[in-house]
């Protein structure tokens, strides 16, 4: 924003928002939000549009946009969906060359994320909403998490009953070791080498205690499939060629359950991993205001309720109420929800070596079983 | 004396188009990272790093295997094919030849795909095999079935070559062969075969190249083993070691670059004697159609069980998966159907910029192409110049970068080269990189369509006081006609299906159609994605028969 406001045109914009102030003052601006948040709204619809570099899939993003649109009809919104990876290499290629197009970039891959902010991609901003979230997923102004996802397990309810189904770590792997025979090549997870998410999930798993482990080696045992994408896993679990998906991102695992009654979704009652969309306002973007007023969006009441409610990514913020939210999950599940902590810490799971020690580990456990 | 001077101008303009991302590529296989983060400093170790790797010999010994199979199935196939359609009087020629490139419709990830809930072990041909036989004796995720997909699938590249070459051959001497007596087979193989040998020997060339890049079919089907190639191995370093690992991917292309050298100087060796093979005259002559006989419907019903294999399966697998919501043998179809995933298509405003975004791409940069590819192909026609036969060499190497490596240097280029940048996300610069990724098939059609013009022809202009430009305009160009109408189908299909090239080129409101649909799928938007394939294959199937009906004709 400093760029901004020291450029002659900077300046000019700055005379017009102040004189247009006033008038715009009269628009509705949520309440609890400073005084001058006219002028940033009055700047960002000057800009007139955000450039958001993400990774959500668009069916998901729809509804947010056309509600952000209804609430800022002069703010259009320029979303671009990259695979994770990708948008890394993106947004630092771009950055590198002082060409980051982004406004705000979005992304699942939670280590990527803060990598930028290591890197000096994120601005700093205080959004007026930072009260309304948890405090912990919101690291040095820099980075939000927007949305709350716990990692789940998915089952076909016509291969295995709901009466057998472990809702365990542990429960699994006794269970599809028990079941050897009938369970042989009919689990499917993420293969944490060829999956940046994958990893990050199981990695997530390996800290919260040892379960982790004996369930690595009683897939080795059963001839778990790997793959590299969660939509490839709920389809081949609906269509009943694979049984049980371990590690399953939830927004997706409960959009298919709905569609599909055979699919079911089981919470993990010994640890859930919570994943989250993470945000960051880049620091050279070139409409910095909409970018804040669109961060401001995506964590608002509003905002959140279509974020929960319509795009079912989980909404973060405890006021919000239904099934995909913060509030929802708390109620039925508590203390067992272990969201990944947001910080520094997340560049731990891309360190080269420790990830190489990963997989030798995982290796090694899965080999013990076969 | 005439002006060659500008050969080696073309000459070195394409040289510089492909050696700027290949020159990339070499410097940052030799970082520790980056090449454009502060981090990175030199080093060797990369290298080790990835030959070290058992992962790394396993992928290409999978790749060494699939290319050889592809080649040994596709070639002959696609010959075969050819010669029937174009030389014979197989029954039902008019209808059979859109429905040849209906293969090429579809993206190779909606594709395999289609086989998965096809012939998958839970697709529905699956379970009516096993209600009427009992279990189904083959593995869609096996090797064997892996290399029948792709040999089968790409039958229709080797077409385009031969078939293209077919048309510019004079049917008297295969006429003369038959009046002494000669059986259809006599024909093709003792007068067709030799005539065509070395559109045959590129295209073969060209496959094993595909072979060596083919990322869709095997990362799909070979997922869940984890059975890689190289394409899908070095997408592995994306993720593997946290950061994307451009050193390691780099690597991994230079590989691909060495294993495929041997193959170029093969096709050098194969292409030596070329100018033999030139065969368009002065004279003008009807084309007589070789009656096949009671070969005829043999002949027929093969093809259709190619198209079964190809188009039906796939195709049938992804329709089905269009209108229902689940699938497999523990649902019943009538209790899962839903017009649904049509209506949400319907919903997302982007598809249809997507189509018209591709419609664009498709027809009009496969066109501006088409004549980059035909100034190459004229640079170095009939060129005694040392420069532009360089660039035989030269043009094989894009292609030796999988798509999504091709699209990242193309997009690392225009963001690093001060004039380009204004351009990175734009529609011409995805132009600019799948004209780069395709040069190798489209100037091999556009320059063995030139070469099969004969030289007095050109030669009679030249005396007569044509200039370059003049000649290329009244002779060569109207003459290899098929080869370049060829080339704009072939670009038109394969831009239009494209989706790894243009992953980092995609700006606002530049999305394209196969981008899209990879994207959808890879989000788990299954339905969405299978019914946008099915409208994708419409589109493009509509457009092809309607320019077929309007007259546009491969063998006018």
């Amino acid at each position: 924003m400093r760029d901004f406001n020291t450029s002659a045109l900077g300046r000019w914009l700055a005379c017009a928002c102040l004189v247009a102030a006033p008038v715009i003052a009269t628009a509705d601006i949520p309440e609890g939000y400073p005084a001058d948040y006219a002028a940033l709204v009055a700047k960002a619809e000057t800009e007139g549009s955000v450039v958001v570099y993400a990774n959500t899939e668009h069916a998901a993003i729809e509804p947010i946009v056309e509600d952000f649109q209804k609430a800022f009809p002069k703010i259009r919104v320029d979303y671009i969906e990259i695979k994770a990876a990708d948008l890394f290499s993106r947004v630092s290629s771009e950055s590198a060359a002082g060409a980051l197009k982004a406004d705000m970039v979005w992304s699942s891959a939670m280590d990527l994320q803060y990598q930028m902010v290591e890197d000096g991609i994120a601005a700093e901003y205080v959004s007026p909403e930072k009260g309304a979230v948890p405090a912990w997923s919101n690291f040095g102004d820099k980075i939000y998490g927007i949305t709350y996802e716990p990692v789940v397990m998915v089952y076909n309810s016509k291969l295995v009953s709901a009466e057998e189904m472990p809702d365990t770590r542990a429960g699994l792997a006794s269970w599809l070791i028990a079941n050897k025979q009938r369970m042989t090549g009919k689990v499917a997870t993420y293969d944490p080498e060829r999956s940046g998410l994958g990893f990050f999930a199981v990695s997530a798993d390996a800290a919260n205690g040892n379960a982790l482990w004996p369930l690595v080696t009683a897939f080795g045992a059963v001839d778990t499939k790997f793959y590299t994408s969660t939509g490839t896993m709920l389809e081949k679990i609906s269509a009943g060629e694979h049984a049980i998906g371990y590690n399953i991102i939830g927004p997706y695992a409960y959009l298919r359950a709905e569609r599909d009654p055979n699919v079911k979704v089981v919470v993990p009652k010994d640890f859930t991993v919570v994943l989250s969309r993470l945000a960051i306002v880049t620091e050279k973007a070139q409409h910095p205001a909409a970018a804040r007023v669109f961060l401001d969006y995506l964590l608002s009441h509003r905002g959140q309720t279509v974020v929960g409610n319509q795009a079912h990514l989980f909404a973060i913020r405890p006021d919000v109420e239904g099934s995909a939210t913060i509030a929802g999950l708390s109620a039925e599940y508590g203390d067992i929800l272990k969201p990944v902590k947001i910080g520094p810490e997340l560049l731990d799971a891309i360190q080269p070596m420790q990830r190489l020690a990963f997989f030798r580990k995982w290796n090694d456990a899965l080999k013990a079983g076969k | 004396m005439r002006n060659e001077s500008w050969r080696n101008g073309v000459a070195l303009l394409t040289a510089l188009f492909i050696l700027a991302p290949v020159g990339l590529i070499v410097w940052q296989s030799f970082l520790t990272d980056a090449f454009f983060s502060p981090r990175a400093g030199v080093t060797g170790a990369t290298y080790g790093f990835v030959l070290d790797d058992p992962g790394f010999w396993d992928a290409l010994r999978n790749t060494v295997v699939l290319s050889v199979g592809m080649v040994v199935i596709a070639v002959p196939l696609g010959s075969l094919l050819a010669f029937l359609m174009v030389r014979t009087d197989l029954p039902g020629r008019k209808w059979i030849e859109p429905a040849i490139f209906l293969p090429l419709f579809m993206s190779p990830m909606v594709l395999a795909f289609g086989y998965i809930v096809s012939i998958g072990p839970s697709g529905f041909w699956s379970v009516w095999w096993e209600r009427l036989f009992g279990a189904p004796f083959w593995n869609v995720y096996s090797m064997p079935m892996l290399i029948l997909v792709v040999g089968l699938s790409h039958v229709t590249h080797v077409y385009i070559y031969v078939s293209t070459a077919l048309r510019t051959v004079p049917s008297d001497l295969e006429e003369a062969a038959r009046v002494a007596g000669g059986s259809p087979l006599t024909v093709a193989t003792k007068i067709t075969l030799p005539l065509v040998w070395p559109s045959i020997a590129v295209s073969a060339v060209l496959v094993a190249f595909l072979g060596f890049e083919l990322f869709g079919l095997p990362y799909v089907l070979g997922d869940q083993d984890g059975r890689m190639v190289l394409a899908t191995y070095l997408y592995k370093f994306n993720t593997l070691l946290g950061r994307p690992a451009y050193q390691l991917m780099a690597v991994v292309v230079i590989f691909i670059m060495l294993i495929t050298l041997p193959l170029v100087m093969l096709q050098r060796r194969m292409l030596r004697t070329a100018q033999r093979y030139s065969t368009i005259g002065g004279k003008a002559t009807r084309a007589h159609l070789v009656p096949l006989g009671r070969w005829r419907w043999i002949a027929f019903a093969a093809v259709l069980l190619w198209l079964y294999a190809v188009v039906l399966l796939p195709l049938s697998g992804v329709m089905l998966r269009s209108v229902v919501t689940t699938w497999g043998p523990l649902v019943a179809v009538r209790d899962v159907l839903t017009w649904d995933n049509y209506a949400k298509l319907a919903e997302m405003p982007l598809i249809r910029r997507s189509i018209v975004n591709t419609v664009i791409l498709a027809f009009v940069g496969g066109f501006a192409s088409l004549c980059v590819y035909a100034l190459i192909g004229l640079a170095s026609h009939r060129s005694p110049l040392k420069t532009t036969r360089g660039l035989d060499f030269l043009v094989l190497l894009p292609r030796a970068m999988p798509g999504i490596v091709a699209g990242l240097v193309v997009f690392w280029i225009f963001l690093f080269v001060p004039v380009l940048k204004p351009f990175v996300a734009s529609l011409a610069a995805m132009w600019v990189a799948y004209t780069l990724v395709w040069l190798p098939f489209g100037l091999r059609l556009v320059s063995t369509s030139f070469g099969q013009v004969g030289r007095e022809l050109e030669e009679a202009a030249h005396v007569t006081g044509a200039g370059a430009l003049r000649v290329a305009r009244d002779v060569t160009l109207p003459l290899s006609r098929h080869g370049l109408m060829a080339a704009w189908l072939l670009a038109f299909l394969l831009y239009s299906r494209e989706y790894s090239t243009g992953i980092f080129l995609m700006g606002q409101g530049n999305e394209v159609m196969g981008t899209m649909l990879v994207s959808l799928w890879n989000g788990g938007n299954i339905d969405v994605a299978s019914s946008l394939a099915v409208v994708n294959t419409l589109v493009i199937g509509g457009g092809i028969a309607l320019a077929l009906r309007l007259g546009v004709r491969l063998d006018a």
